[in-house]
């Protein structure tokens, strides 16, 4: 069948890695950049759906239900471990910058109290960190629960005769459809903003304490740090504000208009 | 399509940066560029439209291609356009603030244009995030703006269906901030995370399966170039927005000030047209439509276009209407 999107995929698949053209999956490096983790998705997605589409045609209704339910699980498994873009962003790196064990809860005493403290709060914020995610993970999988359920309720038994390409895009968007609303759901609710909020709170404050730890060494090497850097800005920043400002003054019907206020009507 | 032409679309698509109309740089400041367009056919010989684009993301949205700009459909109703490109803020910039923005840079862009001109005020196209700057700018400069265009553009933060606005209620934004500048990657994945089946999953596979040709491919390249070239964002405007717009709603509650001096937008009495996408999911219909109670305008219209957030810039549909619909709103003003 020309039409065949399970064949069309399989062809896009050994066109993005023709090395291997009879490769049944193109995980790793190449799954991970372009198109090669889609095109695994799409085969895996075209097989799951094949079967559903040949199990539930002329079956029983319970039959067909039951392959209906399973497929869902499928799509519901399959994207159980996908990440939610912004936890490879944010917070990225957190999970390297934990404290060695042994500073742990121990109380801080001594020339290295200081530094000590700051492992424990970047300990903390790093456990915070953790314990948001694992909130978010599990608010993700209830929408996945809930979108596999919606989806089951929506598939109809296909009609004999094939299965088209355009069935299985179909099958596909509703899926996404249902993915989408019951995500929707989910990140409006509140334990989600709380969560994500945690997330990004406990992954700013992390980043503060690296900062500090590493502006520590670099004042030990005599390097320029961050915050000696931002001072310099304000200055700057100020001399230029007061260079404007002298500018204007130089120049009356700009500097007029810079500090009128915003009363007059508009000229129509 | 072959093996090489699927690789040769692609890599042919992936300088959209430029834009696809001739202009000139006019003025600059600091990293700001001010361009002026050629004019592609009879200009009306009416005011200059100055388009003010949003911080995050890039301008060339507007002038994607010759088929999807809203700018060369602009040139075409011979609208004379400016266009703001703020360019790439760097770690020099974190300081930078919204008076800055609008004070400064956007008034320096005006206030060339008028002396260039010879002109006393011209009409504003604030897009997104730009609307709510040319909308801080107006209302403390209404003598220098003639009309103000509002495109998908955040006036009430705290609308249900404002998935962002919930989200960063309670982040700590001046933690996140920590005085540096905030990544452009950043959020990215906030604004991927706002619907991650359609805009990580979907979209690719659509691609992969629809046996696209040449064109859809460049096509989606420049939208995909476009999407991922997110300039960082000035840390202290960009705590200034989040805090005063999206966590402290002050537009609505009337309470921003720019630089010490207070917006009030009910003083806005300039002929104001807002452009609404009905499928937005970054800036909710409502978000928008909330500016007619707010304004004092007595020459307000709204128009509402069956789109989404970016395909108000570059869908087929937008080419064809919402040029007209801008160049036909401002012909008798």
């Amino acid at each position: 069948m020309d039409n065949d999107l399970w064949r069309h995929w399989q062809e896009l698949a050994s066109l993005w890695n023709p090395a291997a053209p009879d490769a049944p999956s193109r995980s790793g490096l190449e799954g991970t950049f372009g198109l090669g983790s889609f095109t695994d998705a799409a085969e895996r997605f075209a097989a799951a759906a094949r079967s559903f589409l040949d199990g539930a045609a002329n079956a029983s209704a319970p039959a067909a239900g039951e392959a209906a339910r399973a497929f869902g699980d499928f799509l519901r498994e399959q994207f159980t471990e996908f990440r939610l873009p912004w936890s490879s962003g944010i917070g990225a790196g957190a999970a390297q910058g934990a404290p060695p064990p042994s500073m742990g809860d121990s109380p801080a005493f001594g020339a290295t109290r200081e530094h000590q403290q700051r492992w424990q709060r970047m300990a903390e914020a790093s456990r915070r960190i953790g314990d948001a995610q694992r909130r978010l993970q599990r608010l993700w999988c209830d929408a996945l629960r809930e979108a596999a359920a919606a989806f089951a309720a929506r598939l109809v038994p296909p009609h004999p005769g094939g299965v088209s390409a355009e069935a299985l895009r179909e099958l596909y968007d509703t899926w996404i459809d249902c993915a989408e609303e019951a995500y929707a759901r989910v990140a409006h609710g509140e334990a989600f903003c709380n969560a994500l909020a945690e997330y990004v709170n406990a992954s700013s404050q992390w980043r503060r304490e690296l900062q500090a730890s590493i502006e520590h060494m670099a004042k030990l090497l005599d390097l320029p740090t961050r915050g000696e850097i931002n001072t310099l800005t304000r200055r700057l920043k100020s001399v230029e504000e007061l260079l404007r400002a002298a500018k204007n003054k130089r120049k009356p019907r700009v500097a007029a208009s810079r500090t009128r206020p915003a009363r007059r009507k508009a000229k129509q | 399509m072959t093996g090489a032409s699927f690789y040769a679309a692609p890599a042919a698509a992936s300088n959209g940066a430029a834009g696809c109309s001739q202009k000139d740089a006019v003025w600059e400041s600091g990293k700001l560029r001010l361009y002026r367009y050629r004019p592609i056919a009879r200009p009306t010989g009416g005011v200059p439209l100055l388009i003010v684009y949003a911080l995050v993301n890039r301008p060339y949205m507007l002038d994607l291609q010759e088929d999807r700009s809203l700018i060369r459909g602009l040139l075409a109703q011979g609208v004379d356009v400016y266009l703001i490109d703020w360019g790439y803020p760097d770690g020099a910039d974190r300081l930078t603030t919204l008076a800055d923005y609008i004070d400064d840079y956007l008034a320096g862009c005006v206030n060339h244009i008028l002396k260039a001109r010879r002109l006393s005020a011209l009409n504003l196209l604030g897009v997104c995030q730009g609307g709510v700057l040319s909308l801080c700018f107006s209302a403390l400069h209404p003598q220098r703006v003639r009309n103000l265009i509002t495109m998908v553009t955040p006036v009430d933060f705290h609308t249900p269906a404002d998935l962002l606005s919930k989200w960063v209620s309670k982040i700590d934004i001046a933690a996140w901030v920590n005085n540096g500048n905030v990544s452009g990657d950043a959020l990215n994945q906030l604004f991927l995370s706002l619907m991650p089946f359609r805009l990580t999953q979907q979209k690719y596979m659509h691609l992969l399966t629809g046996s696209p040709g040449r064109a859809h491919i460049e096509n989606f390249m420049r939208v995909e170039q476009w999407i991922f070239d997110s300039p960082d964002q000035a840390g202290a405007a960009f705590q200034e927005f989040v805090t005063w717009f999206y966590q402290e709603n002050r537009l609505v509650e009337n309470c921003v000030a720019i630089g010490g001096r207070k917006i009030d937008l009910r003083a806005l009495r300039l002929p104001i047209l807002n452009l609404i996408g009905t499928r937005d999911h970054l800036v909710p219909p409502d978000a928008s439509l909330a500016l007619q109670r707010l304004v004092g305008s007595a020459d307000y219209t709204a128009l509402e276009f069956d789109l989404g957030h970016i395909g108000m810039y570059i869908s087929a549909r937008a080419q064809r209407e919402v040029p007209a619909a801008i160049a036909n709103w401002l012909a008798p003003r």
